[in-house]
C-alpha cells in the first residue's frame, strides 16, 4: 500500500486492537472486526494524536469502515492550513 | 424463615503473593512474604522503596484485543479474581441465578492510577486533552461494573468504599444479603491498584510506610508495607452448596460494624472491641469458640497496640489462647482489597488447620503482648476465626468464619 494516511490509520487500528496490521484491508468494517463504542474513542484518540488533527464528533459518528477513517482524515488534513496544526489539535509532549 | 447459614464455595486470588488461590495458600501457609523493592514506580527518592507488588500478571491474558485498554489495573484484578471464583465454584449459572447473584466489591481509590495518567498528560506532557476512557477506568464502582457485564451477572451490584475497610464491609454486605435471602448467590471482595508516584508520595506524607518492611506487632515495627492485588469469593446458602455437593471452603457466619467517631488516622480500642463484639453476637459465638484473628495488623506504632488491647478486652483470659497474626506481613497492606486477602488467609486456615505467621517479627513489644504465631506457620485445628479491618476515618469491619 502506497497511501500513507491508509498505512497510518491501519498500523493505528492493529495496535488498538492488538493484531496484525496485515488482517485489515481498507473496506473492513470496524464494527464485524470487533470494534465498539468504546473502541471508537480510543480509536479517534490515537488518530488525533498520530495525524496533529481534531476530529468532530459528528465525523465520530458517521464511521463505519476503515476507508471512512481514511477520507475522513484526508478531508481534515486538506482543510489544516499547510504548515501549521489546526490550534485545537494536540500538542506534541515535547 | 430462620435466618440463612452462608457458604464460601469459590475463591479467586491476584495478590503478591501468587495469581493462583495455589500459590497464595502455599506463601501464607509457609510464611513467605512477598514484599520487595518497587519495580513499577522509581521510588529512589522517596523515604520508602520497598513494597507488595503483583508481579506477572498479563493483563492481554485476560482481556485480549487491547480490551485490557478499557479497564484500569484495579478493575483487571477485579474480574480476573471472579473469574477464578466462579470457575472454582463450579456452579451452574441459570438464568434465574444470574439475575439473584449481588456482587459487592470494596476498594479505597478505585482507578487513580487511571487518572493520575491523565493529569501527567495535561500538566507535565503539556498534551492538550486526557484519554477518552479515563472517566470510566477511574470511577469506583468499575470493578464491580466490569464483573457484572463479564460474568453476566445482573442482581443488585455496587461498591463499598471504606479506606482499609472497604473489602470486609463489601463481603459483609454479601454475606448479609445472602444470608437474609434477597439473593441466591453473591460475588464478594476487594481489589486496589495503586501503584503510582503520586500515591506513593501521598502515602510517604502520611509517615506510615515502614522503610524496611512490615513487622506487625513486633519491637522496632516501623510502619506499614504498601501492596496490591484482588480477591473475590463465591457465596451462596450453606443448604443449596451442600445440594449440588459444592466444594464448600468454609462459612461467613457473621459480620460486626462500627465507627470510632474520633479522629481520622488514630483509632479508638473500643471501635475496634465493639465491632469485634458486633461480629461474634451476630455469629452467635462465644469469644472462647474462637481459635484464629486473622489481624488488622498494620505494622504500624498506632495500630498494633490498640488492636491488641482491644482483643483483649473483647476476648478477656481467651485473649492469651488465640493465635493472632497479621498476614499484611506478607501480602502487605493492600487498603480496599485488604479484607478480601485476608477472608481468603482466613478460611483457608480453618480449611487446612495450619495458621499463618506474622513474618519479619523480631521481638516482644511491651505493649503488644497476644500470641502472634511469629515467624513461623503453625498447625492448629481451629473451629472459628474472625477477621478485623480497621480504616482510615475510624470505621471498622469485623467478618466470623466457622470451619465446615
Amino acid at each position: 500500500m502506497s497511501d500513507p494516511v491508509a498505512e497510518k490509520v491501519i498500523a493505528t487500528l492493529a495496535s488498538v486492537k492488538r493484531i496484525p496490521a496485515d488482517s485489515i484491508k481498507l473496506d473492513t468494517n470496524l464494527q464485524e472486526m470487533g470494534i465498539d463504542s468504546l473502541d471508537v474513542f480510543s480509536l479517534v484518540f490515537e488518530l488525533e494524536n498520530a495525524f496533529q488533527i481534531s476530529i468532530p464528533d459528528d465525523d465520530v459518528r458517521s464511521i463505519k469502515t476503515v476507508n471512512d477513517v481514511v477520507q475522513g482524515i484526508k478531508k481534515l488534513l486538506d482543510a489544516a492550513p499547510s504548515g501549521a496544526s489546526p490550534s485545537s489539535a494536540p500538542t506534541p509532549a515535547s | 424463615m430462620p435466618p440463612r447459614r452462608v457458604a464460601i464455595t469459590g475463591i479467586g486470588i491476584i495478590s503478591p503473593l501468587g495469581l493462583s488461590l495455589e500459590e497464595n495458600w502455599d506463601a501464607l501457609s509457609h510464611g513467605r512474604p512477598a514484599i520487595a523493592p518497587i519495580q513499577s514506580v522509581d521510588c529512589s527518592k522517596l523515604r520508602f522503596q520497598n513494597g507488595a507488588e503483583v508481579r506477572g500478571f498479563d493483563p492481554a491474558k485476560y482481556f485480549p484485543g487491547g480490551k485490557e485498554d478499557q479497564l484500569d489495573r484495579f478493575a483487571q484484578f477485579s474480574v480476573a479474581a471472579a473469574r477464578d471464583a466462579l470457575r472454582d465454584s463450579a456452579i451452574e449459572l441459570t438464568p434465574e441465578l444470574r439475575e439473584s447473584c449481588a456482587i459487592v466489591c470494596g476498594s479505597a481509590v478505585g482507578g487513580q492510577a487511571a487518572i493520575e495518567r491523565g493529569f501527567e498528560d495535561l500538566w507535565v506532557a503539556g498534551r492538550g486533552r486526557v484519554h477518552p476512557l479515563t472517566i470510566p477506568k477511574t470511577m469506583a464502582n468499575a470493578g464491580a461494573s466490569h464483573i457484572s457485564m463479564d460474568l453476566g451477572l445482573s442482581g443488585p451490584t455496587y461498591t463499598v468504599s471504606t479506606a482499609c475497610s472497604s473489602a470486609n464491609h463489601a463481603v459483609g454486605q454479601a454475606f448479609r444479603m445472602v444470608r437474609n435471602g434477597d439473593v441466591e448467590m453473591a460475588v464478594a471482595g476487594g481489589s486496589e491498584a495503586f501503584f503510582t508516584i503520586g500515591m506513593l508520595r501521598s502515602w510517604e506524607a502520611m509517615r506510615v510506610v515502614a522503610p524496611d518492611t512490615c513487622r506487625p506487632f513486633s519491637k522496632d515495627r516501623r510502619g506499614m508495607i504498601l501492596g496490591e492485588g484482588g480477591a473475590m469469593v463465591i457465596l451462596e446458602p450453606f443448604e443449596a452448596a451442600r445440594a449440588r455437593g459444592a466444594k464448600i471452603y468454609g462459612e461467613i457466619c457473621g459480620f460486626g460494624m462500627t465507627s470510632d467517631a474520633h479522629h481520622l488516622t488514630q483509632p479508638t480500642m473500643e471501635g475496634p472491641a465493639r465491632a469485634m463484639r458486633a461480629a461474634l453476637r451476630d455469629a452467635g459465638l462465644a469469644p472462647e469458640e474462637i481459635g484464629y484473628i486473622n489481624a488488622h495488623g498494620t505494622g504500624t506504632p498506632g495500630n498494633d497496640p490498640v488492636e491488641s488491647r482491644a482483643i483483649r478486652a473483647v476476648f478477656g483470659a481467651h485473649a492469651d489462647k488465640l493465635g493472632v497474626s497479621s498476614t499484611k506481613s506478607l501480602h502487605g497492606h493492600a487498603l480496599g482489597a485488604a479484607g478480601a486477602l485476608e477472608a481468603v488467609a482466613t478460611v483457608m486456615t480453618l480449611r487446612h488447620g495450619i495458621l499463618p505467621p506474622t513474618a519479619n517479627y523480631l521481638g516482644r513489644d511491651p505493649e503488644c503482648d497476644l500470641d502472634y504465631i511469629p515467624n513461623e506457620p503453625r498447625a492448629a485445628k481451629v473451629g472459628a476465626a474472625i477477621s478485623n479491618s480497621f480504616a482510615f476515618g475510624g470505621l471498622n469491619a469485623v467478618l466470623a468464619f466457622r470451619a465446615v
